[in-house]
């Protein structure tokens, strides 16, 4: 879980001063939720990892330039799922000539698979808006900021989103 | 809803946190540290500190402190010598000059007095080259034979448990020699040669991979160079290497990767915008490929596993290596003065070792980690 706001200044001040330690107190911070919601938007564990990772190096590129009275996370997590969506509209225009698995309904999956799944069927606008409302837990004025969206954008997103999970919830 | 999307499982979740961190801490310790902030005092306090700072870089110890804040780029947690290697094998390295093996205690063997040097097909023997001499050695440094040529560069050992040979540069010309040093005979004679890498197709005496013209040549070294293939590349190569089976050949220039089976190729990847390609290799008993980049605009490196970052750093990587059991990846990074060791699979934490150029009389290149001789 991301820590306090001083915690993460202190970790922010520490990483650009060259502490490893502040750096790692970062990193585990703002790891999960930043590899998840890459995962949710761009439903590919590999691309999340790399999305997360290069998001990150791109966060130790931008240190020194980094304001420290800005929060972390909105920064961070506005470049994960903004390339999140970016990698699912480029998949979905690549043609991929390679056979893939064929998803087989199973019976026994969980609440948690069976959520997952049907947020992968939704447009990857809908998801980048359900998981920065319900996982990271913006707001849906802030999340027009970090999308650069208009307010009613969001919103209409949002709500169609959740019409078609609610089956799942 | 939170709790019902933080309970989706992910899978690999955790190794990919840990592969990650890897990378980033790698990252951050090849940055610069910034300064603190200023404050209104600051101006006073750096007239004071500079004019410390100049005394105390007159002293011995001074020096030794400036030495140390000029190793600000690389991984910080590095040892200061090469105790040991992470994994089985010995490694052959060229400081500007020198030919060492290190083998896994850390112990280093000086071989002698030569600018280039390639491992024979098992790792038996080593052949050196200075620039009017090809010599082949035993591990020890002791001379088997040698031959006296113009200009020798490039020397390649390939072949079978009973049948070896060297290809060599020597000026324009292309030759091959017997392992036991006998029967050099020319193969060819180009302009172009000399920036042409040589490869040995694995398991066989006499198929030979070169580029001449911007074209890449597979020849047969027994039927005086008859040309069994050849496919267009794209401008000069920096990597030309052979998958452990002889199937594929992999072909980097500065702007392509590409792989080629007899006659075509069988992907192309153009690489990053703004990078150029360093160096690759396959991996040890399989057709996955390790690449070093370089970002001349960023002045960074990356190692890359498939199309995946494994590490990544300020300045330039110069090669790179697999270690013989394909669990470790040796890069030799110039600028932090280091080599490191990345764990292919991100299972382990990255090891690295500084002032590297202070043991090899120079920074050296790899030419091969190779395994351990059978007794």
């Amino acid at each position: 879980m991301p820590g306090s706001g001083r915690d993460e200044r202190a970790w922010v001040r520490g990483a650009q001063a060259g502490s490893a330690s502040d750096l790692e107190a970062l990193f585990r911070a703002y790891w999960p939720r930043a590899f998840r919601a890459a995962y949710l938007v761009a439903h590919d564990a590999a691309a999340a990892e790399d999305i997360a990772q290069e998001a990150f190096l791109a966060a130790i590129r931008a240190l020194d330039r980094f304001d420290r009275r800005r929060p972390f996370g909105p920064w961070l997590h506005r470049i994960v799922v903004n390339r999140a969506i970016d990698w699912s509209r480029a998949r979905t225009l690549r043609a991929e000539l390679e056979l893939h698995d064929v998803p087989v309904e199973q019976p026994d999956r969980s609440d948690a698979d069976r959520l997952a799944a049907a947020i992968a069927e939704l447009p990857e606008e809908q998801r980048a808006v359900i998981v920065l409302r319900h996982l990271l837990e913006y707001t849906p004025g802030e999340i027009a900021d970090l999308l650069e969206l208009p307010r009613g954008t969001v919103n209409s997103r949002l709500r169609r989103g959740l019409d078609a999970l609610k089956g799942e919830l | 809803m939170r709790r019902a999307l933080e309970r989706i499982e992910i899978p690999g979740e955790h190794e990919a946190r840990e592969r990650a961190w890897a990378v980033v801490q790698a990252a951050h310790a090849g940055r610069e540290p910034q300064p603190r902030s200023r404050t209104l005092v600051r101006p006073l306090l750096v007239a004071c500190a500079l004019a410390a700072a100049v005394a105390a870089a007159l002293s011995p110890p001074g020096r030794a402190v400036i030495e140390d804040v000029r190793e600000v780029i690389g991984v910080e947690s590095a040892e200061p010598a090469l105790f040991s290697l992470p994994t089985e094998g010995r490694v052959l390295s060229v400081s500007p000059g020198t030919a060492w093996i290190v083998h896994g205690d850390g112990s280093s063997r000086l071989l002698g007095p030569y600018r280039g040097a390639a491992w024979s097909p098992f790792g038996r023997f080593v052949v050196g080259t200075t620039r009017l001499q090809l010599a082949t050695l035993e591990p020890d440094g002791d001379k088997r034979w040698s031959l006296a040529r113009r200009d020798v560069r490039r020397a390649t050992w390939g072949g079978t448990r009973t049948d070896t040979r060297i290809a060599y540069l020597a000026g324009t010309q292309l030759h091959v020699v017997g392992g036991d040093g006998r029967g050099d005979t020319a193969l060819i004679d180009a302009p172009s040669l000399p920036r042409s890498p040589l490869a040995w197709q694995p398991g066989r005496a006499d198929r030979l991979a070169y580029v001449v013209d911007d074209v890449l040549r597979v020849v047969s070294t027994r039927a005086r160079g008859e040309e069994a293939w050849s496919v267009d590349v794209p401008g000069p190569l920096v990597s030309l290497e052979w998958s452990d089976d002889g199937s594929r050949l992999l072909a980097l220039s500065r702007r392509q990767l590409a792989v080629f089976v007899p006659g075509r190729a069988v992907s192309r990847t153009t690489l990053p915008r703004g990078t150029v390609g360093v160096a690759a290799a396959f991996e040890p008993g399989s057709r996955r490929i390790a690449t070093v980049i370089y970002s001349p605009r960023l002045d960074r490196s990356d190692l890359r596993l498939g199309a995946r970052v494994r590490f990544s750093g300020s300045g330039r990587f110069t090669g790179l290596a697999w270690s013989p059991d394909a669990e470790w990846l040796l890069v030799p990074w110039r600028d932090a003065d280091q080599w490191v060791f990345v764990s292919t699979d991100g299972s382990r934490r990255i090891r690295a070792v500084s002032r590297v150029s202070a043991q090899f009389d120079g920074f050296p290149r790899v030419e091969g980690w190779i395994a351990d001789e059978e007794e």
